[in-house]
């Protein structure tokens, strides 16, 4: 990998790792630490890391160390209105992506990567295998119990906001 | 793939998380069109999806670095795959040049090495040389050992006058077997006769008769003169050479001369009367004297020897051939 081409990188995938990162752990200093290691170890190892590779070794890096973080700090909830940024919806689609995001903080955080993992970044079961050193069936089933958390904390959540 | 109560919210769930082909998206949606209940159960399954939402980071500058010029490795590097494919074709192009030359200039050819073989060196002609060289010295050695063992006969028995030579003369193949005389210098000078006695004749058939006379002679010192001569009687084959006179000096061994100057007086085979084996005669040189030359020959081989000499040779040449094939 050149030197342009990690540039490339970081100009395409460091709003993704950052989202993946701030969303598991609802800190933004402390994803920006994390993302910015994840970047200097790609660019330490750019020998290696072909171009084609450096989306997944990067996802691979910065959950392993958002893995770390969590269990040095041990600090998982933050208000997470106050620290992650909204977008202007309407006030329905707010409720309800409130509601989802409190369901999927409650998740365990392998659960809660492989959600974000597949509906963020829209990885197939294979790479996010790949990047959370599990099998395809174990993130098969992962996930479908995370998903099966959520509908049910959404259903148990929605006749109290409806 | 089956539809039904037990396997529908697996394949929702598939379906959700978009891992399905698209024949089977098809069947699910026909599946959920013919049963309206499910809808609800697909409907509560896709709101667990979490939509898209686009949070920046805001310190990509800080993870940028400097894009650094190429090294001059990298552009050594560029230069000689550029070199070694374009320039090639280019020079190959070229009319006029030879194709050596051309090779000479491709970089491929000049990094595999030059094989750099000596003017004129071949291992097979250095082989022989050295057999020949070998046989020389032996053929050389053998050729000294040979003369200096016949000349310590010569002057410890055959004569004891070590002033004298006694040469074998086949020429004086004419002469009767009383005429022929080793010289003994024991002897008094005035008997020594080396070729024949005096008042001697041979008689010598002579198959051709077409020859006038032949005529042999000597040369002595200051004189020259027919010591036999043959003669024909009005075409009769059976001639007489008759040692008419010999001259004064004759009785002085000292005075002989070795070599003769007509060395073949007698030409045609001839039918002595007399004994072969009589018929060797010998010639007394004196070696002292500075103006004389003589002349030896004698080439021997030992048959033994030569052939211990060929199979070394063989032997050799079999174990460069194997080391060689190895």
């Amino acid at each position: 990998m050149t030197d342009k081409e990690y540039n490339d990188c970081v100009d395409n995938f460091a709003d993704g790792v950052y989202r993946f990162i701030v969303k598991n752990i609802r800190h933004t200093e402390d994803a920006q630490d994390i993302v910015q290691s994840a970047f200097e170890k790609l660019w330490v190892n750019r020998v290696q890391v072909l171009p084609e590779k450096a989306k997944s070794y990067l996802y691979t890096v910065a959950y392993h160390q958002m893995i770390d973080h969590i269990r040095k700090s041990n600090k998982m909830p933050l208000a997470e209105e106050s620290l992650i940024p909204h977008q202007p919806i309407n006030q329905e689609q707010a409720e309800l992506k409130q509601l989802l995001m409190r369901a999927v903080n409650q998740l365990n955080p392998t659960q809660k990567s492989l959600v974000l993992l597949k509906d963020y970044e829209g990885y197939s079961y294979q790479e996010i295998a790949e990047i959370m050193n599990l099998s395809d069936s174990q993130v098969k089933v992962y996930l479908h119990r995370a998903r099966l958390i959520l509908k049910n904390k959404l259903s148990a959540y929605a006749p109290t906001t409806s | 793939m089956q539809l039904n109560e037990s396997t529908y919210e697996t394949i929702f769930l598939l379906y959700i998380d978009n891992e399905l082909s698209p024949k089977e998206k098809l069947e699910v949606e026909d599946f959920i069109a013919a049963n309206p209940s499910y809808a609800l159960e697909m409907d509560a399954l896709k709101a667990t999806v979490l939509s898209t939402e686009n949070i920046p980071y805001t310190f990509k500058e800080n993870l940028k670095k400097l894009e650094q010029e190429p090294s001059l490795e990298l552009l050594d590097q560029e230069w000689n795959a550029t070199y070694t494919t374009i320039l090639k074709e280019e020079i190959q192009a070229i009319p006029g040049l030879s194709t050596s030359f051309k090779n000479a200039l491709k970089k491929e050819t000049a990094s595999e090495g030059i094989l750099i073989k000596p003017f004129g060196f071949n291992q097979n002609k250095f082989t022989y040389a050295a057999i020949a060289a070998c046989l020389m010295v032996f053929i050389g050695y053998q050729q000294l050992t040979k003369t200096s063992v016949s000349n310590s006969q010569a002057s410890n028995g055959l004569a004891s006058n070590s002033n004298t030579l006694i040469v074998p003369n086949k020429s004086t193949a004419s002469t009767a077997s009383d005429a022929t005389v080793v010289s003994n210098s024991s002897q008094p000078a005035n008997n020594t006769e080396p070729v024949v006695t005096k008042n001697q004749s041979a008689t010598i058939k002579l198959q051709a008769s077409k020859y006038s006379i032949k005529r042999r002679s000597y040369n002595f010192h200051n004189t020259s003169t027919a010591i036999a001569e043959t003669t024909r009687n009005n075409g009769n084959l059976n001639n007489q050479a008759i040692i008419t006179k010999l001259p004064s000096s004759y009785n002085n061994p000292m005075a002989i001369d070795a070599v003769p100057t007509e060395t073949n007086s007698i030409e045609v085979d001839t039918e002595t009367t007399i004994d072969e084996k009589a018929s060797r005669s010998y010639e007394v040189i004196d070696t002292e004297d500075p103006n004389r030359t003589i002349f030896i020959a004698n080439f021997e081989i030992d048959g033994a020897a030569f052939r211990g000499i060929t199979r070394r040779v063989s032997a050799l040449l079999k174990r460069n051939k194997s080391e060689k094939e190895k």
